[in-house]
């Protein structure tokens, strides 16, 4: 028979080495692509397949950023982005707090609002949504895109924001109230600084989704002054047969602002995104 | 009159969710009912002269006699049960993996979401590389581990297609499940495990009656959610396949958005959305009441 103490042992073991092959499964591929994207071309397409890079250059990166337009595809994702986390904030952050900390008469039918939004299908609302911009002139426009995405992207930040809001002991606005504040004052002098790193976890969130966002943007968007980089990046490939080393390059330049504001913020987002999860 | 005075009148907190249910109303509502209403009329962009009139149930009978409507139900299926099953299985044991909190693993648990925050146009054509039938390094490595003879279309072939964007999606997706899944993990009580472990419940007994009866709220919570993803989102067969080749990967949602926006048929692309909804709606709500009868 063997030991308590062995069989833990051989556990761990085995533990690591299982840990060890999902991570490198979830990020040897973006290491691959990284290593694509710093070889020239010729190591790229060749007989027998090379691993590591002979001669890293950045060529690539070069190619793609002075390519037809790739920094104004850029700029159109990054203004689409900062306009949708904008709407959420401002909107999201007082919804949110008002169903996290004030009771109402009909607070647990806005709640169920919120949620049941949560599950409408994206191909549901994209379809109507191009008919109803269309109508109001908003339509292939940086301002039209980040409204459709606020369809999706409101109801999960007011849901976030919920969370962040309920793990404040409710008696500090009745302290601050006693002391003379407003509600207003309350909220946004006592309350709101004390929510201030789940507000920027949860605008992380809400802006990598904007910024990723793919199906939305291809059919709301037709010229190159709204057109966001999934839909450019996408379009090189299809119509001008992007070599692969711009492509990847192209796809390490633009999933850059995603991991670093991921890392940045992650130990509040994984929070924010698992307490409602674990509440039910 | 101030803010601040605003705020001490009643009804006050109306003030704070205007600005949201408006908006919802006018991005989510406003156009689900024109969707609802599509479906019944007649509209196709490039059509003028046909008018936007109601035609009834035109597009539900034009839709039951379409073999392309029924291949791609039937793909859609093979799509979300395969890939929820992956992206669970793979999300749990990623999860009892973590849960064991030995040193370095609070740094896999955040380089394991790497996929998850990844842009679906970067995740398929990472993918799309790595498979490419001339140049794609896993073709590589199967030929040189022996167990393909020479480098394979994986997204050509019309066998493979579905299957290869299927496990694109699992890489994809898991991460959803393994953060949701150890969350859950780490709110049982300590004190059941140990419980378990003195009455002599071994690994599988332990799993099977302490942890899954807590996990099961998060279970059906995360797999509902996840469904209503996969359903909706042809993103990464879009990039991938195209549904191709032929109609092998066409899914549902794939073909409402195509009919829309290559065909400019609004009307009967809503009558396709329209179906997806209510599956969906009937899905979720048996799968919830199914998951409360079996915990009575």
């Amino acid at each position: 028979m063997m030991g308590a103490k062995r069989r833990r042992l051989i556990g761990n073991i085995l533990a690591y080495a299982a840990m060890f092959l999902i991570v490198a499964l979830s990020v040897l591929p973006v290491v691959w692509t990284f290593l694509i994207s710093i070889k020239p071309d010729e190591e790229v397409i060749t007989a027998t397949l090379t691993y590591l890079p002979k001669r890293p250059v950045w060529d690539n990166y070069v190619s793609i950023w002075t390519r037809s337009g790739f920094p104004q595809l850029i700029l159109n994702s990054a203004v689409t982005t900062a306009v949708t986390v904008a709407i959420c904030t401002t909107t999201g952050t007082l919804a949110a707090y008002a169903v996290a900390r004030t009771r109402f008469a009909g607070r647990q039918k806005v709640l169920l609002l919120y949620l049941a939004v949560r599950m409408f299908p994206a191909v549901m609302i994209v379809i109507p949504l191009f008919i109803v911009l269309r109508n109001v002139g908003l339509l292939d426009s940086r301002l039209g895109l980040a409204l459709a995405y606020t369809s999706f992207l409101l109801p999960v930040f007011i849901w976030m924001m919920k969370g962040f809001f309920d793990a404040i002991p409710p008696e500090l606005e009745e302290a601050a109230r006693i002391d003379g504040a407003s509600r207003l004052t309350a909220m946004l002098r006592v309350i709101l600084p004390l929510v201030l790193g789940g507000l920027v976890a949860t605008s992380v969130f809400v802006a990598i989704g904007a910024w990723n966002e793919y199906l939305f943007a291809l059919m709301l968007t037709s010229s190159s002054g709204s057109r966001t980089w999934p839909v450019g990046l996408q379009l090189m490939v299809g119509e001008f047969q992007l070599p692969w080393g711009a492509l990847a390059a192209g796809g390490m330049i633009s999933i850059a602002p995603v991991v670093i504001l991921f890392a940045i913020v992650q130990r509040a987002l994984v929070r924010g995104l698992t307490a409602g999860a674990v509440k039910g | 009159m101030g803010l601040g005075t605003l705020s001490e009148r009643r009804g006050w907190v109306w003030f704070l969710l205007v600005p949201s249910l408006l908006l919802i109303a006018a991005v989510v509502l406003y156009p689900t009912l024109w969707g609802m209403s599509l479906s019944f009329r007649e509209m196709r962009l490039n059509r003028p002269d046909l008018g936007t009139g109601f035609v009834g149930l035109k597009h539900y009978m034009a839709l039951w006699n379409d073999p392309v409507f029924w291949l791609s139900l039937r793909n859609t299926l093979v799509w979300v049960v395969g890939a929820t099953i992956g992206e669970f299985l793979l999300g749990l044991a990623t999860a009892l993996l973590l849960n064991r909190g030995l040193p370095g693993f609070r740094a896999a648990s955040v380089l394991i979401l790497l996929p998850w925050f990844l842009p679906n146009v970067v995740a398929g054509h990472i993918w799309a590389l790595m498979l490419d039938p001339r140049l794609g390094v896993i073709n590589d490595i199967l030929v040189r581990i022996g167990v393909l003879d020479s480098y394979f279309a994986w997204f050509a072939d019309p066998d493979t297609a579905l299957g290869a964007a299927m496990v694109v999606e699992i890489w994809h997706g898991f991460p959803f499940f393994a953060l949701l899944l150890l969350a859950g993990l780490k709110a049982v009580p300590n004190e059941l495990y140990e419980s378990a472990e003195i009455d002599g419940a071994g690994p599988f007994a332990r799993f099977r009656h302490v942890i899954l009866p807590q996990l099961q709220m998060i279970i059906v919570a995360s797999v509902v959610l996840r469904v209503i993803s996969l359903v909706n989102a042809p993103d990464i067969i879009l990039i991938l396949t195209g549904g191709g080749p032929g109609r092998a990967s066409q899914v549902l949602s794939l073909y409402a958005f195509l009919k829309v926006s290559k065909e400019f048929n609004f009307g009967y692309g809503s009558a396709l959305a329209m179906v997806l909804f209510v599956g969906l709606m009937g899905f979720s709500y048996l799968y919830v009441r199914l998951s409360n009868v079996l915990r009575q």
